[in-house]
């Protein structure tokens, strides 16, 4: 086989050599060991000697040339049929490197250093002053927290920790991995009560969603934690109504101008008037948290059950900026559209079951809210007024309010408010 | 090309031009004179300098960094030399009781200027003893500095740094790599900080740590792995007493992630230590478990199976593989 | 004095005041002033009182482990007074008397053992090094030191002494034969005092005695009667003399004994025969020079009394300052690594310093 000699670095460290003397020729027999040409380098002139017994097949330089370190000079047909793969004992990946490496040997000690002139990229490190760059760091967070977000399938990146230097809590991540209801308490520690019916076989099972799910806790939560109370009363809306049918008309098409933004913004004077009704019951702290913002949770139902989307600071908005807000939550929460910071933070809430039926009723709290108003179908009836009968139209209101905070005086008298208002609209004006 | 050298050139022209600068600059060790070192990192410094600043000595490890105290104590600045860093050992005694703790010793009163240069490291196919990467036995002692370059424009500047430093400081030159490449560098005097790692690479998805002549393959690995579209923001440490953790505690934050790769073996090597940085700095930023990548608990083998010891680029890769995609 | 007429590979020891304190080399009798003979005593008498009240402390519970050097005084301060003050000392553990003679203050020795730092901080001018705890490694700084002045041109030598111990390690064969080699300014000053800790001299070496070594490096070897004050600053003197003048290193035996332990916490009882302390107590070399004194009529009984008693309050003052005021420093602990501190150790003081302070 043919075996090309490369020109080894015969006194470390030089890269290149001149040819001073062939002592062979082409075609010429030539044993291992034996000299076969004569090279002159700026350490040291040298000959040569041959590694392979064989016949000289191709000298690639002449006389008088200069070759480097690591190219071919000559080839020697050799008589082995083994590949030169034991002699080189390069490390197999090395091979790929470019040709120009060899190896050498350093004098007087042991072991090969790869030499090359491969010239890499100069460096201007002293020029520039090189500062520490103040990285624009993620969220923090313990790898159980990313974990846990990963599991529950949330960006962690997108979640305000209220941790130490905002970090990002595991409740906080809780908090977020809901988009409805809030989850406020670990749902390992709301208690399952195992259920017993007596026939186990005729019945179907349907896998509750997530929604479902949370509601049901919620509502378990709520009850169990507010003693409820509901105070119950009927408001003459006719003057409302025919007010509201004559804006109706002017106002056209541009608001749906239901009851709903006048029974807000009375609701919104009564609750400033009754602030216990616009607050939170701290029991760690035997605290009576009084909100300072109004934001009204409007219940809405949905495809997929139960959703309170929050009108934000409803006391700032007219009573038609409040019709238009009312009708944008509830178009996107049928849509399924609704985004989760929309359902969170209300401090009252009103729910209108009577838009669909039904005229009293025992609404459950928005917990941690201390009170929902609720709105029963408005219904032509009789009335006495002025001694006489007469027909009205009829608002029945259904308040339910945490009775830990708020006495019976107390929700009679918020009713009193609410119908003071809502039965002149008028006044509605003048106390808004 | 003006000023192209290799590390052994750099290091060789950066004693040179220091001496010239510093005549309290000495030499010494074994075969460093009249042969210029057996890797010719010392070449031509007895031919300018005289044998006074630079000489041979005879052949006693303990003596050459015994007598370099002396001669710090009394106002000259020694650059002894190991000639391989395994052979440092009979001076590990004289390295660590003294070199280390003279400054403190005295409350100040003594200091060491002393430089102790050494190639360590493996992948040159020698016989035993001569591939040792103990860095990290010196990083541990209080009181020493241990500086390993990968450049030729780090070796010199490094080295010169080191040569102004008043405190001693170990210069562990990768010899896998003394003659793998060269690089325009300046041609007069100039520092590289102690203790101050350099950014090679900037990236966001992962940071690697690396010194000496796994730089070079780390370099080949991220080149590996350019069609698998991740951003690797490459570190090389350089100072491995004290360590720069500013640095690489800044980078982690910003990617996440962290892989060190080093030849000496796995346990307690200066890898562990990286990780334990992250660990009390960047804890909340991790995305996947600070890794290594190192040599085995082994020791190093005889040349033929020297390469199944060094991580290769492509077992590189595939770790950075797998810290990102944890 | 000519060392060529001690040669220590025919076994000669070199002596100038027998154990009674009779002049038995007239011509070697050093050529001191009265003031300095009673330097010299006095500085015995101090050394040895220093000693006495260390050991006294240490039983008492108030100091640490303490070396004595009891039975090596004309050892060290012969030797060491034989010094210039450009002459460096590059100590051992075990040479009290040379450190003092050399101008250490009594308060950094009684803090060195106390057990800080500081101690070991000299004062300016005072070229003693630290103790070195590491056996025989001194030895290569003394020899670096005076390669040094080699390569500046200085002409101050270095006196550096190590036990019949350090001799058996591979420190001393480097630093000596590096020493000749590039013939360092170096005296080299075996003391052997027959003892390494418990480990009798005939175990390290069956060479007939430790001054034949150097022969093997080229260098002058002497064995010297260490008990003899006179004897040691002769041949410490010529060896100096040597050094300053380009002749190389020199290795000088001081044939001693020690009489106390190794330290306070080592019993001697437990491996040496009382008859061989016995023995020796009677060359002690207090003996000697105190009967040569008081036969040349430069002291008496008075003086004596006088002297010890005023060194004895100074011993004690001295240690009462220094007893309960000595704590280390905290930040001293950290500060002294590099020139500046790292930015790990501030945050480890900053980190203990704020636990210390009852932090969160």
């Amino acid at each position: 086989m043919k075996f090309e000699f490369e020109f080894p670095d015969v006194g470390e460290g030089i890269h290149e050599g001149v040819i001073t003397k062939w002592l062979v020729k082409e075609g010429d027999e030539v044993s291992e060991g034996q000299s076969i040409v004569e090279v002159e380098t700026d350490k040291v002139t040298t000959e040569i000697p041959s590694p392979r017994s064989g016949t000289i097949l191709d000298l690639k330089a002449n006389k008088g040339d200069t070759i480097n370190v690591g190219s071919v000079f000559v080839t020697i047909q050799t008589g082995s049929a083994t590949t030169d793969k034991d002699l080189d004992s390069k490390n197999d990946k090395v091979e790929e490197v470019e040709s120009e490496i060899v190896e050498e040997e350093t004098a007087g000690v042991v072991g090969e250093v790869v030499s090359s002139s491969m010239v890499i990229p100069p460096s201007d490190e002293i020029k520039k002053v090189v500062e520490v760059k103040s990285s624009t760091e993620k969220v923090l967070a313990t790898p159980v927290a990313r974990k846990l977000a990963k599991d529950l399938e949330i960006d962690i990146n997108t979640i305000k920790g209220t941790g130490p230097n905002g970090r990002v809590m595991k409740d906080d991540i809780y908090k977020a991995s809901e988009s409805s209801l809030e989850d406020i308490k670990k749902p390992e520690e709301v208690k399952k009560v195992p259920l017993q019916i007596p026939d186990n076989e005729n019945v179907e099972r349907i896998k509750l969603t997530k929604i479902r799910k949370t509601i049901s806790q919620k509502m378990s939560e709520s009850r169990f934690t507010i003693p409820h109370t509901t105070a119950m009363d009927e408001v003459d809306i006719t003057k409302l109504y025919e007010f509201r049918k004559k804006y109706k008309k002017i106002l056209k098409d541009d608001i749906n101008l239901t009851y709903l933004p006048f029974i807000v913004k009375a609701t919104i004077v009564a609750l400033k008037q009754f602030p216990e009704f616009n607050a939170s019951l701290d029991e760690e702290n035997d605290e009576l948290v009084l909100k300072k913002y109004y934001n009204i949770g409007i219940a809405t139902d949905t495809e997929r059950g139960l959703m309170v989307p929050v009108v934000k600071n409803a006391d700032k908005l007219s009573i038609t900026d409040l019709a238009k807000a009312i009708e944008e939550i509830s178009t996107k929460a049928k849509e399924n559209k609704i985004e989760l910071s929309q359902l969170k933070g209300g401090s009252f809430s009103i729910t209108n079951y009577g838009s669909i039926g039904g005229y009293f009723g025992i609404p459950i709290i928005n917990y941690p809210e201390s009170g929902i108003l609720g709105l029963g179908r408005v219904t032509k009836k009789p009335v006495v007024k002025d001694d006489e009968i007469v027909i009205a139209y009829v608002l029945p209101l259904s308040l339910s309010y945490d009775h830990r905070i708020i006495d019976g005086a107390s929700g009679a008298r918020f009713l009193n408010v609410l119908k003071e208002l809502l039965s002149d609209p008028e006044m509605l004006l003048l106390k808004a | 090309m003006a000023n192209t050298l290799n590390i052994i050139q750099a290091i060789n022209q950066g004693l040179m031009v220091e001496m010239k600068n510093d005549s309290t600059i000495v030499v010494y060790g074994e075969d460093v004179g009249i042969e210029g070192g057996v890797f010719r990192a010392t070449v031509d410094l007895q031919k300018e300098f005289g044998k006074e600043r630079v000489f041979d000595t005879p052949l006693a490890e303990s003596a050459i960094v015994g007598t370099a105290v002396g001669m710090a104590i009394n106002g000259l600045k020694p650059v002894v030399e190991m000639q391989f860093s395994g052979f440092s050992y009979p001076a590990f005694n004289q390295i660590i009781t003294h070199v280390a703790r003279m400054r403190n010793r005295s409350r100040g009163q003594h200091h060491l200027p002393i430089v102790i240069r050494a190639p360590y490291g493996g992948g040159i196919r020698a016989l035993e003893h001569h591939s040792e990467s103990t860095e990290a036995l010196y990083s541990q002692i209080p009181g020493l500095k241990v500086v390993i370059p990968s450049t030729p424009y780090d070796a010199k500047g490094l080295l010169i740094a080191a040569l102004r430093d008043p405190d001693p400081v170990l210069f562990w030159e990768p010899k896998r790599i003394y003659r793998a490449f060269k690089q325009e560098i300046p041609e007069e005097a100039y520092e590289i900080p102690i203790g101050k790692a350099k950014v090679i690479k900037e990236g966001k998805d992962i940071t690697v740590v690396t010194w000496g002549a796994m730089v070079p393959d780390v370099q080949k690995a991220i080149t590996m792995l350019e069609k698998d579209n991740i951003s690797i923001e490459l570190i090389d440490l350089r100072t491995i007493a004290p360590i720069d953790r500013e640095t690489i505690v800044e980078s982690v934050k910003k990617t996440g992630r962290f892989l060190v790769v080093h030849e000496a073996p796995k346990t307690l090597g200066v890898g562990a230590e990286l990780i334990s940085i992250i660990n009390e700095k960047a804890f909340l930023s991790l995305e996947a478990p600070p890794t290594r990548l190192t040599g085995f608990d082994t020791t190093f083998p005889l040349p033929r199976g020297e390469k199944h010891y060094i991580p290769s680029p492509e077992r590189i890769a595939k770790t950075i593989l797998d810290v990102v995609r944890y | 004095m000519d060392f060529k007429k001690y040669n220590p590979l025919e076994n000669k020891i070199y002596q100038v005041l027998n154990e009674n304190g009779e002049v038995v080399n007239k011509e070697d009798v050093p050529n001191f002033e009265k003031d300095q003979l009673l330097y010299l005593y006095r500085m015995m008498l101090y050394t040895r009182i220093i000693d006495d009240k260390a050991l006294s402390y240490q039983r008492q519970g108030r100091m640490l482990t303490y070396a004595p050097n009891t039975g090596q005084e004309a050892a060290q301060i012969g030797s060491a007074y034989a010094m210039d003050k450009e002459d460096w000392l590059v100590p051992a553990f075990r040479e009290l008397g040379a450190w003092l003679t050399r101008g250490v203050p009594l308060k950094n020795v009684y803090l060195y053992w106390y057990g800080n730092e500081w101690g070991s901080h000299m004062p300016e001018g005072v070229k003693v090094l630290p103790v070195s705890v590491p056996i025989a490694s001194q030895l290569q700084h003394a020899t670096g030191i005076g390669m040094a002045n080699n390569i500046k041109g200085e002409e101050s030598v270095v006196v550096t002494y190590v036990g019949d111990g350090g001799t058996s390690h591979g420190d001393f064969h480097e630093a000596l034969n590096f020493a000749a080699v590039f013939n360092s300014p170096v005296v080299f000053i075996i003391q052997n005092n027959q003892y390494a800790i418990s480990t009798s001299r005939k175990i390290q070496t069956v060479s007939d005695n430790l001054a034949q070594k150097a022969v093997a490096y080229g260098m002058p070897g002497i064995l010297v009667d260490g008990n003899d004050i006179f004897a040691m600053y002769n041949a410490t003197k010529e060896a100096i003399n040597r050094a300053r003048s380009g002749q190389g290193p020199t290795l000088i035996e001081a044939y001693t004994y020690r009489l106390g332990a190794h330290t306070t916490s080592d019993d001697p009882t437990k491996y040496r025969d009382n008859t061989e302390v016995e023995e020796w107590k009677k060359k002690d070399p207090f003996i000697r020079f105190k009967n040569y004194l008081v036969e040349n009529e430069m002291i008496d009984e008075d003086w004596e009394e006088k002297t010890k008693a005023e060194l004895e309050k100074e011993v004690m003052t001295t240690f009462e300052s220094i007893e309960n005021n000595s704590d280390t420093e905290i930040l001293d602990m950290f500060k002294y690594h590099y020139e500046e501190i790292t930015p790990q150790l501030k945050e480890q003081y900053d980190d203990y310093i704020s636990f210390l302070e009852g932090g969160k």
